[in-house]
């Protein structure tokens, strides 16, 4: 079969932004080249039957601009649910759009999971990304969605692999199957979190590294890397801190391989950044530029022969 | 039909810890249809999970995070047992609807409202920032103004919560606080008293202290 071509720009690396980052935009130099941002932050939706039904947050939009200072903004929505059985969102899909073409959004992702469920006549949001079952029925609902999504908005749309705390049991695919499927079939990339990855071996107990072995890696458009913390017996994909070393060994694995990568996104939630401090943040930001530069450039760049 | 079903039963199993304890009890008999039986057997595996647990704990850490977000005064105001038991009673009666932040926010608000308590400050804190929310819910065009009565200084009693004390014997001060926005412009709140002060010294002497609305968190 042949494979869907994903077209991204190659921007480099990028900051989640928050609003307490701001600071650290403000400070970073050559070593960010984007700031993604989560675009349902930039609007409050009052429901579905409100009329307007979206606010959009102008002053938001006005600080967001500042603290990027004029850098790419790639978009990462949390409000999809792409994989809900009972409802797909059009209007949020719209939404989007109406953004996209206000600040210029090169591609746009959501997360391979679902939080809206249906209670009794309404919607019930869970405010956490659950799991999908990773069987043909899943890749048969999520299939033309993907193509409306695309068709909308017309700029590439990527999918993030998802972290989950439980698993679906007796699911007819593995993970790394079941996304190659539904890249190939939908025409979407993958946002490949590898600290999700890293959360689910830790706490399901797999070889990260065999995980990403069978992987496409053709199909992953963004990669997003971040740190965790423990609590009551779980790797928690916190956003908490730097990024730890397995990860590092992932990141350093799976980037050379990864020809239509459009950037390496860094996530840290806000309310961590003064424990985490400036310099660490920086250091990593560093880094990332560094292996960036060394995929970007194969005469030089030291491919790793096997994820550590 | 059934993976309708099957997601609303993994969301509830989140959500409604009495549903959960069910299905860890009853098993499948507890679930609702229409359900295959694979559908049937996954939830009830992922009911003894412990991953469950903690994807109820982030559940309610997201929730509970959104009303401390929007309504932080009222929040610092109940105590810490109170807060949660307000939360709690309020989540049992009103299932997770929204991602933003403000909807819930005011349904909490709603709710609040009808509860009893004895706390001396708290209506006032609540209206104040009910008015608040809703101010910033009209920003689509011209916002309705918003007056809220208080008993006690306002001044005092919303700039020390807002520095992180807990309000004791705020002064007495009938007045009323009028909120206004236009557009993309802050929030402008406007004091004006009940009872104007009884004498040209006294009004210089107030001015001189506590500067009309200088304090109010906005």
């Amino acid at each position: 079969m042949r494979l869907p071509t994903l077209t991204l720009p190659k921007l480099g690396v990028g900051l989640a932004y928050q609003a307490p980052l701001a600071p650290l935009l403000a400070a970073a130099g050559a070593e960010l080249d984007y700031v993604e941002i989560v675009p349902d932050i930039l609007w409050t939706d009052l429901g579905r039957t409100a009329e307007p039904r979206y606010i959009d947050d102008r002053a938001g939009r006005a600080a967001l601009e500042q603290a990027s200072r004029g850098r790419p903004l790639v978009a990462h929505g949390i409000g999809l649910s792409i994989g809900s059985a009972g409802v797909f969102d059009a209007a949020h899909v719209e939404q989007v759009e109406r953004w996209r073409r206000r600040l210029g959004f090169p591609w746009h992702s959501d997360h391979l999971a679902f939080h809206l469920a249906g209670h009794g006549d309404a919607l019930m949001n869970v405010g956490i990304t659950l799991p999908l079952p990773r069987d043909r029925e899943t890749i048969d609902l999520l299939v033309p969605r993907i193509r409306e999504v695309r068709q909308r908005v017309p700029v590439p749309f990527l999918l993030e692999n998802n972290v989950y705390y439980f698993d679906i049991p007796a699911c007819e695919m593995d993970e790394p199957t079941f996304l190659n499927r539904l890249c190939r079939e939908s025409g979407c990339g993958l946002v490949l979190d590898l600290h999700n990855v890293h959360t689910n071996a830790r706490n399901h107990g797999f070889d990260a590294a065999a995980m990403l072995a069978e992987l496409e890696l053709e199909h992953v458009g963004e990669i997003h890397v971040a740190g965790g913390m423990e609590l009551d017996g779980f790797y928690l994909d916190a956003h908490s801190d730097t990024i730890p070393d397995p990860v590092w060994s992932l990141l350093e694995w799976t980037l050379p391989r990864c020809p239509n990568l459009g950037g390496v996104t860094f996530e840290l939630f806000g309310s961590w950044f003064d424990s985490v401090g400036n310099a660490r943040i920086t250091a990593d930001l560093r880094r990332l530029r560094a292996l960036w530069t060394a995929a970007s450039h194969p005469a030089s760049r030291r491919v790793v022969a096997e994820p550590a | 039909m059934t993976a309708l079903a099957f997601q609303t039963a993994m969301a509830r199993l989140i959500v409604e810890p009495d549903f959960r304890d069910a299905v860890r009890g009853e098993g499948a008999g507890a679930l609702p249809g229409p359900l295959t039986a694979l559908e049937a057997s996954r939830l009830v595996t992922i009911a003894h999970d412990r991953g469950l647990d903690m994807n109820r704990t982030l559940h309610k850490g997201f929730r509970l995070g959104k009303l401390r977000a929007l309504l932080p005064l009222t929040c610092a105001l109940l105590t810490p047992a109170r807060l949660a038991r307000e939360v709690a009673a309020f989540w049992q009666a009103n299932p997770p609807a929204s991602f933003s932040f403000l909807p819930e926010a005011l349904a909490f608000c709603a709710f609040l409202e009808r509860r009893p308590f004895r706390s001396a400050y708290l209506a006032e804190v609540l209206a104040y920032e009910r008015a608040t929310l809703e101010l910033e819910r009209a920003r689509v065009g011209p916002a309705p103004a918003q007056s809220v009565r208080f008993g006690h200084d306002p001044v005092q009693l919303l700039g020390t919560l807002a520095a992180g004390r807990r309000p004791r014997s705020v002064s007495p001060r009938p007045c009323l606080l009028l909120g206004s926005k236009d557009g993309d412009a802050p929030l402008r709140w406007t004091l004006v008293d009940a009872v104007p002060p009884p004498s040209r010294y006294d009004r210089r002497h107030a001015a001189d202290n506590d500067s009309g609305t200088k304090g109010i968190p906005t």
